[in-house]
């Protein structure tokens, strides 16, 4: 029994990197994995997430198989050799010490770039809208005609954003109340939004659609409800899509029978 | 040598640990209508008359997870049955429960504002029962109509906690307006029962007539027709000229403002700031400050008859008097929420709850908002001057460097 | 032979009152000076608090799989609601999960019941150098319970704003309905917990470095010690920062301050009075403080599984002077890598290249123990008890925690995965996978010296099993789940339509979840029935040669029959030449005494 439950105990251990690859390696298939990126530096963080997976997984599966082979081994049930009666290795440590370390360094200024990029590299532009968070919505304000923001024909509208294709777009982000954070999964953006800062966020959509924003910083009891959705489309469809929506911003009367219009929505 | 042991302690965890496990075991009833127990206090119904009206309700209307609707509704109960019950746990995207998934934490499930979120907000969340509604394209003592709750769904109410659904399917929003006005309905069904209770004769022996005459052509047949009427009475605004001259209706809306006939500034502040006044109420919470004035009137005056040389019959009512206020107060305690004044809008802000399209603003100033003090200009104020209010209240945000309001948030001071 | 100190003097109050053993049932039990009291009085309380705060994690799992369903047992409170928990609660049940898992569990366990237990025990010293401010840091526990427990039933609920209790929606009260007496007791409660650590960690230091056995050098002490003393370093310097942090915060929201608040906040339609401050301010305090305090969560549990993997495999520890200098490498390399927790947060982005180099440079002191461990095991001779399991499972899970927190360190794969349940996996890996794995391995390794007895070893691989499936098929697919964008605290993720598909899996999880709590009963069984009925244990069951398995089991007052010299160091076994695969710490220089000795 006990020569058996040692082999099955090592086994236990071999489990977990073959359940943990193979995980990682179907989830993809039934779509459980990073959602489309449709953003121009959003290429450059998801092969970091895969740089850094091929890595982490080669050192997984290293470290866990080695275990699972030391315990298989080196079983006492079955492995009547006494233990080897060794402090350590002076040159295993400066190896195993060295080689991480250069490693995660190298790993560490590899990445300097993206970051500035998507962070501190901000486009000389003034902002394409405003974004306000708030207990639980996202308040847009788009600077309208005259180009800037803060003056009597801005556009206003609640959780639906659009977004020119192809072209720089500056947000000034700011929050109302708590903190929000102002995520946008397809493009790989991510800004908490503080009270009393005006962050600025920029991000270039490369394909037209439709995706989310979620809030993803708890700020209340509405937190899941902080939905909105960003839509990409071409210059062209955005500048439509503006003017209507500052027409029925301006409106002066009613529309011609709504209520047939929105059941032709469905 | 002593040997030191947690055995004591460890038999008393033992214990606590085993017990705390029985805990909780047993299904959840399932999800009920809350009686208006505001209005049946206020009727001093006894019990058998709440239960009376409780049992009506449920063969008119149906229970939170079985609607039933009556054909003189006009609801589709199709859209009513995608709205109510539990919201199923087992598939996603579900499409039923919507109501319950969406609004009942804040509203109630009962569409009576006591959702366990609401008492937290600010403002409170619409209570439908009264089936009063403030921001909507009518006159002001009539019904919204179905387009006018789709957009308030739409829009949310900005300034509130009352979120934009914009982005649910349109098939989804039209199924949830459905179950407001049948919320909205049942409540007012409800009430109009517990009023009936006063106008019996004796015969009737405190039971209301259990008749479809009674109760669908005399009670709810006349709450339909005024929601069915709503699209009617929608408010007719004549166009704004396309060739005005914004500066000077800006100027002349500014002198309105500030003027007799509209006086806005009493209310709205010589500011716009809503500093004018600070201790109105809208109905909802006027209707509890009422109650609780009779309350405290009432216990007052209970407090210093003295009963000595009272008949049986008069003591008798009189206790009975103290118990009814007594239970008047635990009432409002469990089943209300307490009174908050209203504030007039704060019109720097830039943020206009019912729509900030001139068309909106317009009906606001025209039909006032039901509900809440804002009076209707109609009548007094002709069309065009509206309009030049409504420019002015536009250019509010605005007057000081062009800079909206609420980026300058020291001049906005704490009024919304 | 000469002492290094003398216990006799420090201890001559302890001394005197060994006279009289008429002691009373209070002093004795309840409010006792004795460390290992003390420790056991931690241990159940923290075991206790170790139920509740799991259940608070089945009710989170259960809103997260089927949101909006009728709740078990909590759906008798939502019953108007036909059982559907409020979206707020959902913010209660998490904020106090973790609450309760960091301070009144994890923490506490490790320091408050091992540290207190084993430091004398292991060095040699018959019990700590201030009792009775060891007795303090137990008892300040006690309003913390208090506090956090009755912050339930308060107006407004417990605490909501996650354990983080970032501002405005903390200090705000209009923010959110916990934010009101629920957030002041979590204050109020978090304080006593500070003071209970310092307390014990201003007592560890002193007992490490003043009461040592004679012939206990600094290295010759076993690594849980070792981890136990950096670890009190790192509470005595970062936690001052979290006390004064939950100061100013209180004064926030009690006496109009406006640390951080900035000006104008209008929340829920209430506006400040005061302003001018950062909420930002409060992240860098906090963080200051809690990033050591994840390496106060996860040090004394390596320390623990050094020690029970070297006696498991009846090998020296591999590398046991780079495993001090990691553990110290850790905790120095700990107070610089905050800001990892704010690089979205707003602050100045270059701060971000700044801290991922920082926190990139942390993980290799990890990783250093993680292949010392492997040397450990490599060429021994392993004897799979319970105890070992956990130990193993902790080195395996450990791994997998630490590797997932490189993709957090760079900072533009964390724009993506912030604040969804890869961060959750994370954590969940180092500190329930990892810590928690270590405290049983330490429990079912010490239990024979706390109680006399030893855990029934066949119940112990039954739940050692279960509860590591249990654990992996829980935590193991949020790694999956962050890379989705899958985001944190949200009461109704399938609220967006791309989480949608994602319900299935989170349903398995909760059943897992579900499953790994009721394996617990298992181990609750036998930690209770053991006690009393469980087989008598002599002083070293385990054949193990650190000083605490010198002393009876369990030990009684002054812990030692004699005092004990310290010969050799920690983890000699299978030394060649010597019949007996181990040699203890006491064991005298020389081979053939030693080997007499071994025959008594």
């Amino acid at each position: 029994m006990s020569r058996l439950s040692g082999i099955l105990w090592s086994l236990l251990f071999l489990a977990v990197p073959v359940l943990g690859v193979a995980t990682f390696a179907v989830a993809p298939a039934y779509d459980i994995w990073l959602p489309k990126d449709v953003s121009e530096h959003g290429k450059a963080i998801d092969g970091l997430f895969y740089f850094i997976l091929a890595l982490t997984g080669v050192v997984f599966i290293a470290t866990e198989v080695l275990l699972f082979w030391f315990l298989w081994k080196y079983d006492a049930a079955r492995n009547k050799n006494a233990a080897t009666y060794i402090h350590g290795s002076h040159t295993l440590e400066v190896v195993w010490t060295i080689i991480p370390a250069a490693t995660l360094l190298f790993l560490a200024i590899y990445q300097m770039n993206t970051w500035a990029d998507v962070k501190m590299r901000r486009p000389a532009m003034s902002p394409s809208v405003e974004v306000v968070g708030r207990q639980f919505e996202w308040r847009l304000r788009y600077p309208g005609r005259d180009g800037t923001l803060g003056t009597a024909d801005d556009l206003f509208l609640v959780n639906d954003l659009h977004v020119p294709a192809d072209e720089d777009f500056l947000v000034q982000l700011k929050s109302m109340d708590v903190l929000h954070s102002f995520f946008l999964p397809n493009l790989r953006i991510k800004q908490d939004a503080v009270p009393g800062m005006k962050i600025p966020v920029w991000f270039k959509a490369t394909e037209t659609g439709q995706f989310d924003i979620v809030c993803a910083e708890l700020c209340g009891w509405g937190h899941y409800k902080m939905k909105g959705r960003v839509t990409v489309e071409s210059r062209a469809d955005f500048d439509r899509w503006l003017e209507s929506q500052y027409a029925k911003q301006e409106a002066t009367q009613p529309e011609p029978d709504p209520s047939t219009a929105v059941a032709r929505a469905e | 040598m002593k040997t030191i042991t947690q055995r004591p302690f460890a038999g008393l965890f033992a214990v606590t640990f085993g017990l705390a496990s029985l805990v909780g075991c047993g299904k959840t009833p399932p999800a009920y209508f809350r009686p208006n127990m505001v209005e049946a206090t206020k009727q001093r119904l006894s019990a058998e008359q709440e239960k009376q009206v409780s049992t009506i309700l449920l063969a008119m209307f149906g229970t939170p997870d079985e609607p039933v609707c009556l054909p003189e509704t006009g609801l589709d109960e199709a859209k009513l049955r995608l709205a109510a019950g539990p919201v199923r746990s087992d598939v996603v995207g579900r499409k039923n429960g919507l109501y319950r998934e969406h609004c009942a934490h804040c509203h109630g499930i009962t569409g009576d504002a006591l959702g366990p979120t609401a008492a937290f907000l600010n403002p409170y969340p619409r209570d439908y029962r009264p089936g009063v509604f403030k921001f909507k394209s009518t006159e002001r003592a009539d019904k919204p109509t179905h387009a006018d709750l789709v957009k308030l769904l739409h829009n949310g109410v900005p300034g509130t906690s009352m979120p934009s659904f914009a982005l649910l399917p349109a098939a989804q929003v039209e199924a949830l307006v459905e179950y407001v006005k049948y919320l909205s309905m049942r409540g007012e069904t409800e009430l109009a029962l517990m009023r009936a209770y006063f106008e019996l004769d004796d015969d009737a022996q405190g039971k209301l007539p259990e008749s479809r005459e009674f109760l669908v052509d005399e009670t709810l047949t006349p709450i339909a027709e005024k929601w069915k009427a709503a699209a009617d009475a929608r408010i007719q605004v004549p166009p704004m000229p396309a060739d005005i001259d914004l500066v000077a209706s800006i100027a002349k809306g500014k002198e309105l403002f500030y003027g007799d006939k509209a006086n806005c500034v009493k209310c709205h502040g010589v500011t716009g700031l809503g500093d004018g006044q600070a201790n109105d109420y809208d109905d909802w919470n006027k209707a509890i400050v009422e109650i609780g004035k009779e309350l405290a009137s009432g216990s007052a005056k209970a407090r210093e008859t003295s009963t000595a040389g009272m008949s049986p019959e008069e003591l008798a009512e009189h206790r009975a008097q103290l118990a009814w206020l007594e239970k008047f107060g635990k009432v409002l305690d469990g089943d209300a929420l307490h009174p908050r004044t209203i504030p007039p809008r704060n019109l720097r802000m830039g943020v206009y709850r019912g729509g900030r399209r001139p068309l909106d603003l317009y009906y606001r100033i025209h039909a006032g908002i039901n509900g809440a003090p804002m009076p209707a200009a109609k009548g007094t104020i002709p069309p065009e001057d509206i309009w030049h209010i409504v420019n002015y209240v536009r250019s509010l945000p605005y007057e000081f460097d062009g800079e909206l309001g609420a980026d300058r948030p020291m001049l906005v001071r704490d009024r919304f | 032979m000469s002492t290094v100190t003398s216990p006799s003097t420090v201890h001559h109050e302890h001394a005197a009152a060994h006279a009289p053993h008429q002691a009373s049932f209070l002093s004795t039990y309840v409010f006792s000076k004795d460390h290992k009291v003390i420790g056991l009085q931690f241990l159940f309380s923290t075991l206790v608090w170790f139920l509740i705060g799991g259940l608070l994690a089945l009710a989170v799992r259960w809103q997260v799989a089927w949101p909006w369903s009728d709740v078990p047992v909590l759906g008798k409170l939502f019953a108007q609601e036909g059982g559907q928990m409020a979206p707020e609660f959902y913010t209660m049940l998490f904020t106090m999960h973790a609450t309760v898992m960091i301070f009144l569990v994890i923490i506490p366990i490790l320091a408050g019941a091992f540290g207190n237990f084993l430091i004398p025990l292991m060095i040699g010293a018959d019990d700590m150098a201030f009792p009775t401010l060891n007795m303090l840091s137990y008892w300040f526990m006690w309003p913390a319970f208090i506090a956090f427990g009755a912050s339930f039933f308060v107006e407004g609920g417990a605490a909501s704003s996650g354990w983080t209790s970032y501002p405005t929606l903390s200090t705000n009260i209009a923010s959110s309905p916990g934010s009101g007496w629920g957030q002041t007791l979590w204050l109020l409660g978090l304080t006593m917990v500070g003071v209970s650590s310092m307390l014990g960690s201003v007592n560890y230091m002193t007992t490490i470095i003043l009461m040592r056995a004679p012939g206990m050098t600094m290295f010759r002490l076993p690594m849980t010690i070792w981890a136990m003393f950096i670890t009190a370093i790192l509470q005595a310097f970062a936690l001052p920062v979290l006390t004064a942090a939950g100061f100013m915060q209180l004064a926030d929201r009690t006496l109009g301050t406006g640390f951080f608040s900035p000006e104008g906040n209008i929340v829920n339609n209430w506006m400040q009075s005061t302003g001018g401050g950062q909420p930002l301010l409060w992240q860098h305090l906090f963080w200051f403080y809690s990033h050591p305090a994840v390496y106060i969560m996860i040090l004394p549990a390596m320390g623990m599984v050094s020690d029970i993997l070297t006696t498991f495999a009846r090998k020296p520890l591999f590398g046991y002077r780079p495993m001090v200098y990691s553990v110290a490498g850790i905790a120095g390399l700990g107070f610089i890598v905050w800001g990892h927790h704010m690089f979205m947060s707003g602050m100045n982005p270059a701060l971000g290249v700044t801290f991922m180099v920082s926190t990139m440079m942390i993980a290799l002191p990890s990783a250093v123990k993680t292949f010392n461990w492997l040397g450990t095991v490599w060429g021994g001779r392993i004897q799979f008890t319970t105890a070992m399991l956990f130990a193993l499972s902790f080195v395996s899970m450990f791994i997998i925690g630490g590797l997932s927190g490189i993709f957090m360190a760079a900072t533009p794969v964390d724009i993506f995965i912030h604040d969804t349940y890869f961060i959750v996996a994370h954590f969940h890996y180092v500190l329930f996978a990892g810590t928690a794995m270590g405290v049983w391995a330490g429990i079912y390794y010490w239990f024979p010296k706390m109680f006399g007895r030893t855990m029934n070893e066949f119940w112990g691989k039954v739940h050692f099993f279960l509860t590591f499936l249990f654990m992996n098929g829980t935590f193991f697919t949020m790694h999956i789940l962050g890379a989705v964008g899958f985001p944190r605290r949200l009461a109704d993720a399938y609220h967006y339509e791309t989480f949608h598909h994602l319900q299935p899996l989170n349903a398995f999880m909760t059943w897992c979840a579900i499953g790994m709590v009721a394996s617990q009963a298992i181990f609750a069984v036998n930690f209770f029935w053991s006690m009393f009925f469980g087989p008598i244990a002599g002083r070293n069951p385990w054949n193990a040669n650190t000083l605490e398995w010198t002393a009876p089991s369990p030990p009684g007052h002054g812990n030692f029959d004699f005092q004990p010299v310290v010969h050799r160091g920690p983890y000699e076994y299978s030394v060649p030449g010597v019949e007996k695969d181990h040699l203890m710490q006491t064991d005298p220089p020389n081979a053939a005494a030693a080997a007499l000795a071994a025959a008594h």
